[in-house]
């Protein structure tokens, strides 16, 4: 079931990006499309235990790794933060060059102004 | 021209919801795990998960298990993620911060 | 844009202990949740208080961009020369360079791996962050 709302959540972030006018928020629905697939990973990767994957001591693992999420995704999606935060900041740059050059932040009146001008 | 590019947009963005759905509603063609809400899984991805929960401690130096897979076992990845983020922080200081 | 003392007082007093925090989550990565990068976001997010709190100025002259730029080059080339000290040990690039045991000895590497890529991180979202701050400022 929670697999399905974190879709729908992945949806708002499409939506965002693909039918509001203005760039800030398009950037705002790429933000929320990628905390949507980090929430599905570290969802799907918390099946497994409950506690969190630190160990405490030398003691032999296997009891405690009964009860322990999964850290592979949690790993694999610390990356994917990171390469979400180097998109989300070029976004914003892109959108500050586009407001300096057209003065407005509608994707509408920029992309009117860019193919009437662009011969 | 421009309705070509916003008909195509908005194709896309249907044909990207269908496929979703699809997807979620036969999750077998989404992904190899057998059943989405029980315990069973393939053999190698639980052995994977169970060697580096019972052992990499000792192969990393590592307590926190995601630092041990972060900064050991994938320490390649590691390096690629401060590239990208050299990269973006250039890229930036370059687009807005040449003085005007 | 005109701000409030309260705002002044409270950025002024926490964003040090934001940025101490943010070093004890870099510091400890290893025994408890954190990490380079977290901790390095936590202390960026010190300084964008600071940027925030009293002027994009205040910050810039406590963290001068061009210190921080120097500091994030500096722990990239720390961070490749920890790899290549693997393949001069004999293992491989990025190989743990301390012999092997329980944890001890060995968590030394991923210390120091945690607070190059602590500093490296930190300067870097500080810097795109001010670098987008002195725009709006002008």
């Amino acid at each position: 079931m929670s697999e399905y709302l974190i879709g729908l959540i992945f949806l708002v972030g499409l939506w965002g990006v693909l039918s509001k006018p203005n760039i800030i928020k398009k950037i705002v629905g790429l933000s929320i499309m990628n905390g949507a697939i980090v929430m599905f990973f570290v969802h799907h990767g918390a099946r497994f235990g409950s506690t969190a994957p630190i160990r405490e001591g030398a003691e032999t693992g296997a009891a405690a790794a009964a009860v322990m999420v999964d850290p592979l995704p949690q790993a694999l999606m610390l990356t994917a933060i990171v390469v979400g935060i180097c998109i989300i900041a070029l976004g914003l740059a892109l959108a500050v060059l586009l407001y300096r050059r057209y003065g407005t932040l509608d994707i509408r009146s920029i992309e009117a102004e860019a193919w009437s001008t662009r011969d | 021209m421009r309705r070509v590019v916003r008909v195509m947009v908005d194709a896309a963005a249907l044909l990207a919801i269908a496929v979703f759905l699809v997807l979620s509603v036969v999750p077998e063609i989404a992904t190899p795990v057998a059943d989405a809400t029980g315990s069973e899984t393939p053999r190698a991805l639980d052995s994977i998960r169970v060697h580096i929960l019972e052992r990499g401690t000792e192969e990393t130096g590592a307590f926190n298990l995601v630092t041990a897979i972060y900064l050991g076992y994938r320490a390649y990845d590691t390096l690629g993620e401060t590239i990208v983020l050299l990269l973006a922080v250039s890229g930036i200081v370059y687009l807005v911060g040449a003085k005007r | 844009m005109r701000k409030t003392d309260i705002i002044d007082v409270i950025a002024r007093k926490l964003s040090p202990y934001i940025l101490l925090f943010g070093f004890y989550l870099v510091a400890f990565g290893h025994r408890t949740p954190g990490g380079g990068f977290q901790g390095g976001v936590v202390m960026a997010s010190g300084i964008i208080l600071l940027a925030l709190g009293r002027d994009p100025t205040v910050a810039m002259t406590a963290f001068p961009p061009a210190k921080l730029s120097i500091a994030e080059a500096a722990s990239y080339i720390l961070l490749l020369a920890l790899g290549v000290a693997g393949v001069a040990v004999g293992g491989y690039f990025l190989e743990n360079v301390l012999p092997p045991g329980f944890a001890v000895p060995r968590v030394g590497f991923v210390f120091a791996l945690n607070i190059v890529i602590g500093i490296k991180v930190g300067a870097g979202v500080s810097l795109i962050a001010l670098h987008l701050f002195r725009e709006e400022s002008g």
